[in-house]
């Protein structure tokens, strides 16, 4: 999902950086007011787990593997979207600049697909889901699935706009290809709330957020 | 990943001209180098940039002192899943070309079009090079410097002191994911046993990362009360001194912005 510098013109690399770049001045923000800006060091050294959490593979089918992307997990536990923009943000740039994974010119479309739109989508079609069913299982398990097929699509839509995927290829493949990363994501999202919650129920707050 | 990391920061480590050279102007000349290429449109121009900016790299790394076995364990890393979706593209009609000739039937209705393999190596091109910088500049800066250049050169003191935060345990938890990766094995196990339960795997699997999210969050907790007994509070910010480029760091800053720059203007420009 890491859209690497070849795959997109200069413009569209701009525009999306300044979208992105949005989104990152507000999760700064929403750091300093929501979590009182004197703990911005936690959430950076969660940062660094999360990148960690992240090498952990599983396999999916068909000789492929799949891992956590860790941003629904990070939204649900520290009950905002933002923390997925911000962990995640940190984590592309890291990901971008040390080890070429993703571009340059194409990072602010790679935040925007996984932090911005992955923790969008995470957070709130869990607490969507959550209303509606009351089933943490379930509205996790959905939310993760979710957060990792939608910035999947967003991408190959993204692609196409390039001119270097066609679309209809490029939603079915990462479509089907993400539907089933997903499900890893998911059962590992479950699995990883449930045990948080039994060590640490101080820090997740599954309707308010983090209790630092 | 992260398995990855100590291997990066060992030759980061090393001494030569280009490991010596101040971050700023490494920082520089790798995204103009990434920028110049991204810019260069996608047509066959990208082959007469790609070799000007491929051959500067050449001198680069070749200055660098570093094995060029290390440059090719980099890239394989990277290259896989991209070079795949970069070689699918021969099937692939583009929005780069006005007309497609089949030069090849894979099977009815599958096709090898003569244009999108041209296209193909243009992406190929264009995905070397860019690469190519980054593990340039990561090979040869120690990610300590990488963020003292890039304070230095007007980074937000927040995000400093972040990505500061953030590179620091990066090494913390490489060395836990080590740890965890032994302990599994040596509990026998592997999430790509297929004679596991597939259940079970993933149990295992979502519990070591929930464990690990704990630990990385009680780090984070550590931390910040370390950081706050040492006085650290809401004005805090890292302190980078002032650092004056030397005269080899001005030259070589000349030469890489000035190569990047005439390659994507000449290359790129309408004739």
């Amino acid at each position: 999902m890491h859209i690497p510098d070849a795959f997109m013109p200069i413009p569209q690399g701009i525009f999306y950086w300044v979208v992105a770049l949005v989104f990152i001045s507000l999760s700064l923000r929403w750091v300093r007011q929501e979590m009182d800006e004197t703990k911005v060091p936690l959430v950076a050294v969660l940062a660094a787990g999360i990148f960690a959490i992240q090498a952990f593979n599983l396999p999916v089918t068909m000789g492929t593997s799949g891992h956590l992307v860790g941003g629904a997990l990070a939204a649900i536990v520290l009950g905002s979207p933002y923390a997925a923009v911000f962990i995640l943000s940190l984590v592309l740039i890291v990901q971008g600049v040390i080890f070429g994974d993703g571009g340059i010119t194409t990072m602010g479309a790679n935040i925007l697909n996984m932090g911005v739109i992955g923790g969008f989508v995470g957070f709130y079609s869990y607490k969507g889901l959550m209303a509606a069913t009351r089933n943490l299982n379930l509205s996790a398990f959905a939310a993760a699935w979710f957060a990792c097929l939608v910035p999947a699509l967003v991408t190959a839509v993204e692609m196409w706009i390039a001119g270097t995927f066609p679309l209809d290829l490029g939603l079915a493949g990462m479509g089907l290809y993400h539907a089933a990363i997903g499900v890893i994501e998911g059962g590992i999202t479950v699995v990883a709330l449930h045990l948080i919650a039994s060590v640490r129920p101080d820090i997740v707050n599954v309707t308010k957020g983090v209790t630092v | 990943m992260i398995e990855d990391l100590f291997f990066i920061e060992k030759h980061a480590y090393r001494q030569s001209p280009v490991h010596r050279l101040d971050a700023r102007v490494k920082i520089v000349a790798a995204f103009t180098a990434i920028i110049a290429i991204v810019v260069v449109p996608y047509s066959p121009v990208v082959y007469q940039a790609g070799v000007v900016l491929l051959l500067f790299f050449a001198v680069l790394w070749g200055l660098s002192g570093l094995s060029p076995r290390i440059y090719v364990h980099r890239m394989a890393l990277i290259l896989p899943l991209w070079g795949t979706i970069i070689l699918f593209q021969i099937f692939l009609k583009n929005p780069y070309s006005p007309e497609f000739h089949p030069v090849f039937t894979v099977l009815p209705g599958i096709y090898i079009y003569a244009e999108s393999v041209g296209f193909a190596l243009i992406l190929l091109t264009k995905f070397v090079v860019s690469v190519s910088f980054i593990l340039l500049l990561s090979s040869t800066t120690r990610m300590q410097d990488l963020l003292e250049g890039a304070s230095r050169m007007g980074l937000p003191p927040e995000f400093s002191l972040m990505l500061g935060m953030m590179v620091r345990y990066l090494f913390v938890f490489g060395y836990m994911f080590r740890k965890i990766q032994h302990s599994l094995a040596t509990r026998c196990f592997d999430p790509f046993d297929h004679r596991l339960p597939y259940r079970y795997r993933l149990r295992e699997i979502g519990y070591t990362i929930g464990t690990f999210f704990v630990r990385s969050y009680e780090q984070g907790e550590r931390t910040y009360t370390a950081m706050l007994c040492r006085g650290y509070g809401r004005h805090s910010h890292v302190f980078v001194a002032e650092k004056p480029l030397a005269r080899r760091d001005w030259a070589f800053l000349a030469v890489g912005l000035a190569i990047p720059i005439a390659a994507a203007a000449v290359f790129s420009l309408p004739r």
